[in-house]
């Protein structure tokens, strides 16, 4: 892009000006400008230990590849994709019953919905008294923050599967398993991914929020524990990894939704 | 059209059913497994002192001063974020980010530095909410096709009539589902700050009930927190349905 590759530019400011009007020049140089005024303004105002760009970047090697952290991450990861993988079988099977029949619809809407409302952290004292304060808990807490919200999008799926499929199977005989799992299930998938997105962000929240109440070992409880002893640049260590799961999940769902689903119309209702 | 009226009938007659299965196993469920692990709906009923409606008025209370300040502060933001588009490109990465991460992640960091006010609970109610909102307005704002806005100008619009006539139709819809979406999460910050940061409202009975094995008194809690969610949530769905139903005609 400088002058030098590009002979024809006769104005040498020409290359530079293009740059500059692109997209990620700008938010290069937005994000560069965030991470100063965190810098500036934590030097002149705040505390030693609190976290700032250039002391996180000082420690970022030591903490990845301490075995506390990984050991955190590995725990509160692995809780998140067991607790949505339970989530997940679960939810499907009782959010496709709550779509395609009006009995089970109507019999459990309000608790369903309800659950959904609730927020999750409200049930974490219940949860350590059924559990007590160990892993099976935090387990508990990422398949209830993320069951309901797959329930719902799961339900609003099936229900939204267009009647010339089913005529299609009724016409051809098939079983009603067949249609369950060959017609509903792949028609109500761009719900259902909506409905992951959302729950792997709630099982998030829950797992950090569970380690906070309970003390497990895990990235939650690893902030909780730094940031006590006035360890903020590795405890943001910690936070950044947190938010990389869920931006990196967020882009797994939307990359699988227009690769694979891109007859759908993006008219979704994400709850 | 009998057939719509019996079958809308039958829906009533089913739920109803369900909510009086659901209410009967909830209290034989208590009454077997015993009441410190779940507390029959009878006695959760009777634990609902004025103690504890007391203490979801003081939760309200925060929820109400984290959520309006969200309010106040990402809805104009968004919509500064949709009259200038420099400023968009450069921040919504970085917004979209930011909605993504856990905010419960940051309690620590809040807890350690602004100690145990009411404030710092706003803060976190705050951060929660303020995120989602952001988030779809400039979803919102990325919507609005630039000839609209070119149009405008072409027929000498003010700056205000653009404003009036373009910008916030086009926007709201999605600012009020962003809104909708806070929400849900702004009640998980409430409840996360009353147990993290210094101890009150429903948070606090919620743990102090616990710990002295008090299960009624969990329920009871819980019961509230719910109805709350519930009774917000579809306030949220139905200003958005009054205010954004144009967005979903095709």
């Amino acid at each position: 892009m400088t002058a030098e590759s590009r002979p024809l530019d006769s104005t040498p400011g020409a290359g530079l000006a293009r740059l500059a009007g692109s997209t990620l020049f700008v938010k290069l140089v937005a994000g560069a400008a965030l991470l100063a005024l965190w810098e500036i303004g934590v030097r002149t105002w705040a505390p030693a230990y609190v976290a700032r760009p250039s002391g996180v970047v000082a420690v970022l090697p030591e903490v990845i590849e301490s075995r506390a952290f990984l050991s955190a991450a590995g725990a509160t990861l692995g809780s998140v994709i067991e607790g949505l993988a339970i989530a997940l079988v679960l939810g499907i099977a009782v959010g496709i019953a709550m779509g395609r029949s009006f009995v089970v619809d109507r019999l459990i809407r309000y608790y369903v919905f309800a659950l959904f409302a609730m927020p999750m952290v409200a049930i974490l004292p219940l949860i350590t008294l059924w559990f007590g304060y160990t892993d099976a808990a935090r387990l508990a807490t990422t398949v209830f923050a993320a069951f309901f919200s797959i329930v719902l999008n799961a339900a609003d799926g099936a229900r939204a599967v267009p009647l010339e499929y089913l005529e299609v199977g009724r016409s051809f005989r098939a079983k009603r398993s067949h249609v369950l799992v060959d017609i509903v299930l792949p028609a109500s998938m761009p719900y259902l991914l909506a409905g992951i997105r959302l729950a792997a962000a709630r099982a998030l929240i829950g797992a950090v929020v569970a380690e906070f109440f309970i003390s497990v070992n895990g990235l939650g409880f690893f902030i909780l524990f730094n940031s006590r002893s006035f360890r903020h640049n590795q405890a943001i260590v910690a936070v950044l990894l947190l938010a990389g799961c869920g931006v990196g999940f967020e882009a797994l769902v939307n990359g699988v939704t227009r690769h694979y689903f891109l007859w759908y119309r993006r008219d979704e209702k994400p709850r | 059209m009998t057939g719509r009226h019996s079958t809308r009938a039958l829906g009533w007659l089913i739920t109803g059913a369900g909510l009086a299965v659901g209410a009967a196993i909830w209290e034989i469920a208590g009454r077997i497994v015993g009441a410190v692990f779940v507390a029959p709906l009878s006695e959760t009923l009777e634990a609902l002192t004025p103690a504890v409606w007391r203490a979801l008025a003081s939760s309200l209370a925060l929820f109400a001063a984290g959520f309006a300040l969200s309010v106040a502060i990402g809805v104009p933001f968004g919509l500064l974020l949709a009259r200038m588009r420099l400023l968009r490109v450069a921040l919504e990465s970085y917004i979209a980010i930011l909605n993504a991460t856990p905010m419960a992640a940051l309690i620590p960091f809040i807890l350690s530095l602004m100690g145990f006010d009411f404030a710092p609970k706003v803060l976190v109610v705050f951060l929660f909410a303020v995120f989602p909102i952001l988030y779809n307005t400039v979803e919102g704002a990325r919507s609005i096709r630039p000839e609209l806005i070119e149009v405008a100008r072409s027929f000498r619009s003010t700056e205000r009539a653009l404003w009036r006539d373009v910008l916030l139709p086009f926007v709201l819809p999605f600012a009020l589902t962003g809104i909708r979406q806070a929400i849900g999460r702004a009640l998980v910050g409430m409840v996360a700050a009353e147990f993290f940061l210094s101890a009150s409202g429903i948070g606090m009975t919620l743990q102090s009930a616990a710990q002295s094995f008090d299960t009624a008194t969990v329920f009871a809690a819980i019961l509230l927190v719910t109805l709350l969610g519930v009774a917000l949530m579809e306030l949220g769905g139905a200003l958005e349905r009054r205010y954004a139903a144009w967005r979903n005609i095709k």
